[in-house]
């Protein structure tokens, strides 16, 4: 089938929305594990984010105070997940887990409190679409890449932050030195506790953004469970595929993005494809990627390990 | 740290007494499980009260449904079968270092598996076709586990991250085939057809729905246990866990090890899913389980990775299984409660080894 410039243009808009929650996580998750914490609670901090948010608008009628509380409730819910792993030294792994099937639990049985009845539908413009003057009304790609959620341009641009963060600042220095040698920060006098604390409060500002983008921008607002349906370990592995580079990591969740998107646009685009194969097709993508990357994909040196001093 | 290997591969004989009574093994451990239980239902049932049911009245509903009856006893047999089932296979990769979190993508597959021959195969074959649908769904998920083993030795990557992915891919395949190829013609119903009464997993008291994959996972926890304690192959498996180093030094074969453990991991998940399929579901449906592959992740845990301790532990998962389907229609309590309660124990446990971990007491050796 013939492919035309509007269906492109459709298919890139929907793809370049799509990819905004996996760059928010993603960039979570980068910041937490260049702390050296192996945040598998990724998921359930979305979807406490997202529930956050959706619930919020939905009472309040106001999707800005959706978004932040998809933030608050990110930041409240990596603060008990830190908690557990950086100060009382839970294995990262199986609290994760615990985690990730608690906040399924909670957010579930709230919706059915809180989110039952009908509920007036709200507009969700304010945060949903930013046309950037002149760039948006490019053919084809203007559309997709320059009218899009003020949050996704914040992401990309947290990205670029990020970078110059890790590598010209004393901050970025201080986060690395805690997930490459934490014994070695300890011994300069740093606080390796204090230092991934503070990531993982960061990580659960950008996820919980990451879910309420996903609530709100991306869904209108409508929270069904387990709406992440995977994305937040996607977004881990995307940390992980962008080698923990931030410009890397927000590509590389443009692609993945890409992959979400043939879901909602197989069809249009001529993809005679069954649904279910669509919705694999990211996790296929991600194996795919495995054995593309293979062995350089090499992490902060304590990644993963809970630091304990006098530990060998 | 070689005699350190040594030592925890091969611990000294000590009495069964002396076992149960020593503060710093199992009698602690034992003790702080339970704790732990005991906080998180204490925890289960404020949130029970917050939602306006007496904490007694939940309490007496619950524990009703779980084992209040024959039937609910059965109940809580049958949900403890899958469960079980994943959980040994998640102890045998676990104990060699392999951080298998793919139990639900396993049991996916494996539910694929059984239900092939047990729907395509000619029913004339009678009661032949349960062992070849039970074998099938062992080789399935066996070959689903291979995947991420052999993207570790081949391509360096990360067990955790590809077992999680095989998740998903499982659960989508699931719908997939369920939606086409495995549709009877002309049905609308995302199910397979039924499998044939010769495949069926046999109910073992009428009038329940106990069946025999109970028994079947509770063979498996033995099996599991004497391969681990009383063969040469679960010593090396376990010297390779505490210490992949040290088994290399040793020249155990460690990548045939990690090949090996994942390949029985993965069989064992498969097997949980031909319980569901042959013995509860009698069809592929799309979305049978739910969270099976995690509670089994879970129960391994809290079961400090002991096969035979974690026969207990399973059997506590099933009773919340019931006990919260009990509160589902008893006092209309969303079911989502389930997840709650099988979450926050294994919160709570991970962050009391951490303190002990940091106070220089772990309860028991990491495997990585």
């Amino acid at each position: 089938m013939e492919i035309d410039a509007v269906t492109l243009g459709l298919f890139l808009a929907s793809a370049v929305r799509l990819s905004g929650p996996l760059i928010l996580a993603s960039l979570g998750e980068l910041i937490s594990e260049r702390a050296g914490v192996f945040n598998i609670g990724l998921e359930g901090i979305m979807l406490i984010g997202a529930f956050a948010g959706a619930a919020t608008m939905v009472l309040t009628g106001s999707p800005m105070l959706g978004v932040a509380a998809g933030v608050g409730g990110g930041v409240a819910s990596a603060a008990i997940l830190a908690t557990a792993v950086v100060i009382m030294r839970a294995d990262q792994v199986v609290t994760g887990i615990g985690f990730n099937l608690l906040a399924l639990g909670t957010t579930s049985l709230l919706r059915q409190l809180l989110l039952a009845g009908p509920t007036e539908s709200v507009s969700v413009r304010a945060v949903s679409v930013y046309k950037i003057p002149v760039l948006s009304t490019w053919p084809i790609v203007g559309r997709g890449l320059f009218s899009q959620s003020p949050l996704l341009y914040g992401g990309v641009v947290a990205g670029l932050l990020l970078w110059l963060m890790f590598r010209y600042t004393r901050l970025g220095l201080l986060v690395r030195a805690a997930g490459e040698g934490a014994t070695a920060a300890d011994a300069a006098g740093l606080s390796v506790t204090a230092i991934r604390f503070g990531a993982m409060l960061a990580t659960g500002a950008m996820t919980g953004l990451g879910g309420a983008y996903l609530a709100i921008v991306a869904s209108g607002g409508v929270f069904v469970d387990d709406i992440t349906a995977g994305r937040g370990y996607l977004s881990i592995a995307i940390a992980i595929f962008g080698r923990w580079n931030p410009i890397w990591v927000v590509l590389t969740s443009i692609l993945f993005g890409c992959a979400d998107a043939l879901q909602y646009q197989g069809q249009s685009i001529g993809l005679n494809i069954s649904p279910a194969l669509l919705l694999m097709f990211p996790f296929v993508l991600a194996l795919v990627a495995w054995v593309a990357i293979g062995r350089s994909a090499t992490g902060p040196s304590d990644l993963g390990r809970p630091f304990i001093r006098s530990a060998r | 740290m070689k005699t350190d290997v040594a030592t925890d591969a091969f611990p000294p004989p000590i009495s069964w007494r002396a076992r149960l009574l020593d503060l710093g093994g199992g009698g602690l451990r034992l003790g702080i499980v339970l704790a732990t239980f005991a906080v998180s239902l204490i925890l289960v049932l404020g949130i029970l009260a917050a939602l306006g049911v007496a904490p007694g009245r939940g309490l007496s509903v619950f524990v009703m449904g779980a084992v209040g009856s024959q039937r609910a006893f059965a109940d809580t047999l049958v949900f403890m079968a899958p469960r079980l089932l994943v959980a040994l296979g998640a102890i045998v990769a676990l104990r060699c270092g392999q951080f298998n979190l793919g139990g639900e993508g396993q049991l996916q597959v494996g539910a694929i598996g059984a239900i092939l021959p047990a729907t395509m195969l000619p029913p004339s074959l009678g009661w032949l076709l349960l062992p070849l649908s039970c074998l099938c769904a062992a080789a399935f998920g066996a070959l689903w586990a291979l995947i991420p083993a052999v993207l570790k030795l081949w391509r360096g990557a990360d067990e955790i991250i590809v077992t999680l992915m095989l998740n998903f891919i499982g659960i989508y395949l699931v719908k997939y085939l369920v939606q086409g190829l495995l549709q009877p013609r002309g049905s609308e119903f995302n199910m397979s057809a039924k499998v044939a009464d010769g495949a069926i997993l046999p109910v073992l008291v009428p009038g329940t729905r106990l069946h025999a994959g109970v028994i079947l996972a509770l063979l498996a926890a033995a099996v599991v246990w004497f391969l681990l304690y009383h063969t040469a192959y679960g010593i090396r498996l376990r010297a390779t866990g505490l210490s992949p180093r040290a088994a290399q030094v040793q020249r155990l074969p460690v990548a045939r090890l990690l090949v090996s453990s994942m390949a029985i991991s993965g069989a064992i998940g498969g097997l949980a899913g031909a319980t569901e399929v042959l013995g509860v579901q009698y069809r592929l449906i799309d979305g049978f389980s739910t969270n099976i592959g995690f509670d089994g992740l879970a129960i391994a845990y809290l079961g400090s990775l002991e096969p035979l301790a974690t026969v207990l532990v399973a059997l506590y998962f099933g009773a919340i299984s019931s006990g919260t389907l009990a509160l589902q229609s008893v006092l209309s309590i969303p079911g989502a409660l389930s997840d709650i309660m099988t979450g926050l124990p294994i919160v709570i446990l991970a962050c009391v080894h951490g303190v002990l971990l940091l106070k220089g007491r772990p309860l028991w050796k990491s495997t990585r």
